[in-house]
């Protein structure tokens, strides 16, 4: 839209071109160069990658694997957060708050972090499998491979989609339910026939979200799947090039897994097209009072749950307190030694990388974000509509595919990015822009185009209006998802591991490697230090956002 | 066949507040009976009692001869249509409507006729297949109004269902439910804050402050002779002025305060004692302006509003007190600001409360 005497092309279009300058140049070209690697063999044009992948069993059935505990962790993650989000909705628990915090902590820590701490407790030398054998007399070997990869998912998982239906039975106005007992159902019918439809639009996009995340993971297989391999974790090897390096093929198999990212991604826009209904709660379901066995029930339930989930977070915490003997945690013997290992011992780039890297990168993110959002919502046009569309590449693409695009295109001239902290911060600014710009599109979209018109109609530029007028209306909202954006951003692992160097060493990637190495002691204290970091943004969040809903 | 709703005592508390304490209401079988107050008078908490959304805390409601206190809602077969509509937005019209019956395990074929003629009742047959977010706010309130009337109720409770609407669909569907309400008979308790509506619609309204009901009656008589002064003030706009009652030889008097002005005011009740100061509630179309120095209360016109048929006068007495009053325009040109004229009284239609407004000195047409 443009207003009387504003000129065709004017300060907007030119931001409107840098930005999509920079998508091109950090999206759309690595991309672009990953399937041109895939498809040259030899200098021709082939399909010979694919081929190879597809018809020898070691490759294809890793697909298999990576499907299979998808699908189960999956469906599990579902069937342990949809009771919890009505449970916690629907019935008044003491400490309701809390659980949610512990739940969303969960979440927020890398996947690996709970596999390597469920290998402390149910490993082979576990804390809780040394008291099975000796309270038994048995020889449980612990858990490893498929049990152990959907363990750590499902755990990890539940709480998105938790986080999805608890939100959309906050939408839910109660003079529905109310309408369907005064119309004849009782509590069980009202559940199946009116409630558990109307989060099903929720629940399939959290259930889609968490299946991409699941799917493209590839620090869980690593850590605890032992002989289990899944596609990522192959990808992963065959990229960092223990057997042999084959760049065309690790480009193949980035594609695959891009294509199927596509996929889903297009499921779940065909099924959020036709499930949506647009609700907005009057009066949303209250926490009722519940007596005797329910109350027992829901209590156990809940807490159990939110219990185990936070588990790997406070084993991290206390084993990070102990001394190691032979990779053994809890020994029980209290230390200061493995803080004094990674602060004094090693260099402590890896933390002030963590900070540097993560601060840098959301002021991108959020910068750009308002820019985007403000240009596709009121500056709509041809050149904007394909900025929007590019801006939900990355959203599509895997972490660790990024980092090998990343390193294929910019590695050598004319870039010569290799090993810089620049391509760890835009590595991490465009993971996480698609999120950020969606979230401020919404925040942009309730804002009345009147009240920019208005100051217009006062005499302030349109600059002015945008910066004194709108920015400081979408602050608030886009602020407190940058903290939540900072959260994810400190904790990413998969394309850091593969973009680093050890000077660009992040925290997650110093865990995982002292993790590879068995220095769980280390692992531990590094961990602490995200986890605590975490659950300031997080308080933080809170009050910033006066007890709003997590979107993440 | 229609039943009586009848409330012996009722007390509803929210934690240590009580909201309602001790009331009691008859409502006739096929009567369509308004509950109105101002928000917070406790009118939706009553209907929510009888549906059994609140939970009764004392008294007993009963539909009928059914004693109706410790039925779940799902069981008690009312009727109700929502203030938001609770349409299910994830069902089209049919399935909202047919929601209901489904639930009573009726036949598929007995559904579908009910449901297609309830839905020519409420005139939106042609809407069956449409999903609620391509509705307007009426067509939904159609929809809600169906899928309560067509499982038969005994009751039907509506909360304020006209006021998401805009105005003119607001009088247009209140028409559509008070039609439909006395072609299928149904005894029917409705909600509403707005006056002008349950005038319209009821055949008998209680109005409701505080928890406590101020009168029982008529649309009319709630109009023309208000129990006290909240209901004269609440329904309608009334000016109020103090008077003092004298008892002359042709009966008793209303001297209006600080003026020579005085009207006979016959019949009153026997408190309304010589010497006793009242209050007398006047509507602004019960004055009549004088210009020719007709005996009367002074007033100085302020500011005047031609509406059409009347014109509406801003006054002010000589002590300062402002009033309005309504004349015919034919009557009249329209009068300057600044003129001074007096204002007479018409003295069968005024109503007379005593001091604190709390009890009407007047005696009622049916006990005289």
């Amino acid at each position: 839209m443009r207003y009387a005497g504003e000129k065709k092309f004017n300060l907007w279009t030119a931001l409107t071109l840098i930005l999509l300058a920079g998508f091109l140049v950090f999206v759309i070209y690595p991309i672009a160069m990953l399937i041109l690697r895939s498809l040259y063999a030899d200098g021709v044009v082939d399909l010979s990658y694919f081929g190879k992948f597809f018809s020898r069993k070691y490759y294809w059935s890793t697909l298999v694997n990576s499907f299979q505990v998808t699908i189960v962790s999956t469906v599990i993650a579902t069937l342990i957060a949809v009771p919890m989000a009505y449970v916690l909705r629907g019935v008044k628990i003491k400490g309701a708050g809390f659980l949610n915090i512990l739940i969303v902590m969960s979440y927020l820590s890398p996947p690996f972090i709970g596999a390597y701490a469920w290998i402390q407790l149910l490993g082979r030398n576990g804390l809780f499998t040394n008291i099975v054998n000796r309270l038994f007399h048995v020889r449980f070997m612990g858990l490893y491979g498929f049990g152990g990869i959907v363990l750590v998912f499902s755990l990890q998982s539940f709480p998105l989609i938790y986080m999805y239906v608890s939100g959309a039975l906050k939408n839910l106005d109660n003079s529905l339910n109310e309408a369907a007992e005064m119309l004849g159902c009782n509590a069980v019918q009202r559940v199946t026939k009116i409630i558990f439809p109307l989060v099903m639009p929720s629940l399939l996009a959290g259930v889609l979200m968490v299946f991409m995340r699941v799917f493209s993971d590839f620090g869980t297989p690593m850590t605890i799947g032992e002989g289990y391999k899944t596609f990522p974790s192959m990808l992963y090897t065959q990229f960092m090039g223990e057997v042999s390096t084959n760049e065309g093929f690790a480009a193949s198999l980035c594609v695959i897994v891009i294509l199927i990212a596509l996929m889903l991604f297009f499921v779940q826009k065909a099924l959020g097209a036709h499930f949506s209904y647009s609700m907005t709660a009057l009066k949303p379901m209250e926490a009722m009072e519940v007596k005797g066995g329910r109350k027992v029930g829901a209590y156990v339930f809940t807490y159990f749950v939110t219990g185990v989930a936070a588990l790997p977070q406070i084993t991290v915490i206390v084993t990070s307190f102990m001394k190691t003997i032979s990779g053994s945690l809890f020994t029980g013997e209290f230390t200061l030694e493995n803080y004094y290992n990674i602060l004094a011992k090693n260099n402590t780039a890896a933390i002030t990388n963590t900070y540097l890297f993560g601060l840098i990168a959301i002021v991108i993110v959020v910068v750009a974000g308002i820019l985007i959002s403000y240009l596709s919502v009121r500056k709509r046009s041809v050149l904007t509509g394909i900025l929007d569309t590019l801006t939900m590449f990355p959203y599509i693409v895997p972490g660790s595919v990024l980092g090998i695009a990343f390193l294929y295109a910019f590695n050598g001239a004319p870039f010569f990015l290799g090993g810089t902290a620049l391509i760890m911060i835009v590595a991490l600014s465009i993971r996480r822009m698609p999120y950020t710009i969606r979230s401020s599109t919404a925040i942009i979209g309730q804002i009345s185009p009147s009240i920019e018109e208005a100051a217009i109609s006062l005499g302030a530029s349109q600059w002015k209006t945008f910066l004194t007028v709108t920015v400081p209306m979408m602050l608030p909202g886009v602020l407190a998802g940058a903290i939540m954006s900072w959260i994810t951003l400190i904790s990413e692992l998969s394309s850091s591991v593969i973009l680093y160097t050890s000077r660009t060493m992040t925290l997650t990637v110093a865990i995982y490697s002292e993790v590879i190495r068995s220095n769980f002691g280390n692992a531990a204290a590094y961990s602490t230090i995200l986890t605590v970091t975490s659950i300031l943004s997080l308080l933080l969040f809170f009050k910033f956002s006066g007890g709003r809903d997590i979107s993440v | 066949m229609s039943v009586s709703i009848t409330i012996d005592n009722a007390v509803k508390r929210f934690g240590k507040d009580t909201i309602i304490n001790g009331l009691s209401l008859d409502i006739r079988p096929g009567e369509f009976f308004t509950l109105l107050g101002p928000s917070g008078c406790g009118k939706t908490t009553l209907l929510r009692m009888i549906i059994g959304f609140n939970t009764i805390e004392g008294g007993v409601f009963k539909i009928g001869e059914q004693i109706i206190n410790d039925i779940p809602t799902n069981k008690r077969n009312i009727g109700m249509v929502f203030q938001n509509y609770a349409v299910f937005p994830h069902m089209n019209v049919f399935d909202n409507v047919a929601f209901g019956l489904k639930n009573r395990k009726m036949p598929k074929r007995e559904i579908e006729k009910k449901v297609d003629n309830i839905l020519k009742v409420v005139k939106i047959d042609h809407l069956k297949d449409r999903m609620p977010a391509k509705l307007s706010g009426g067509q939904q309130q159609r929809v809600a109004l169906a899928r309560a009337i067509v499982i038969e109720p005994q009751v039907l409770l509506m909360d304020e269902p006209l006021s998401n609407l805009d105005a003119k669909l607001r009088v247009e569907m209140r028409n559509a439910i008070k039609n439909i309400q006395k072609e299928i008979g149904i005894t029917t308790v409705y909600v509403t804050h707005d006056q002008e509506e349950a005038l319209a619609v009821s055949d008998r309204i209680a109005v409701m402050n505080g928890g406590v009901i101020q009168q029982i009656d008529v649309p009319s008589r709630i109009y023309q002779r208000p129990a006290n002064r909240f209901v004269s003030h609440f329904i309608g706009l009334s000016n109020f002025l103090q008077v003092t009652i004298r008892q002359e030889a042709d009966g008793r008097h209303i001297r209006f305060e600080g003026c020579d002005y005085d009207v006979l005011l016959e019949p009153l009740r026997e408190e309304a004692k010589d010497g006793e100061k009242a209050l007398c509630a006047v509507r602004p179309e019960e004055f009549v302006i004088h210009t020719d120095g007709t005996k009367g209360i002074p007033a100085t016109i302020r500011s005047a509003v031609f509406l059409g048929t009347a014109t509406h006068y801003f006054l002010s007495t000589a002590e300062g007190h402002e009033i309005e009053a309504i004349q015919d325009s034919e009557a009249w040109e329209i009068l300057p600001e600044g003129r001074e004229v007096t204002l007479s009284v018409k003295a069968s239609k005024i109503n007379l409360f005593d001091e604190n407004g709390e009890r009407s000195f007047i005696v009622r047409e049916e006990e005289r």
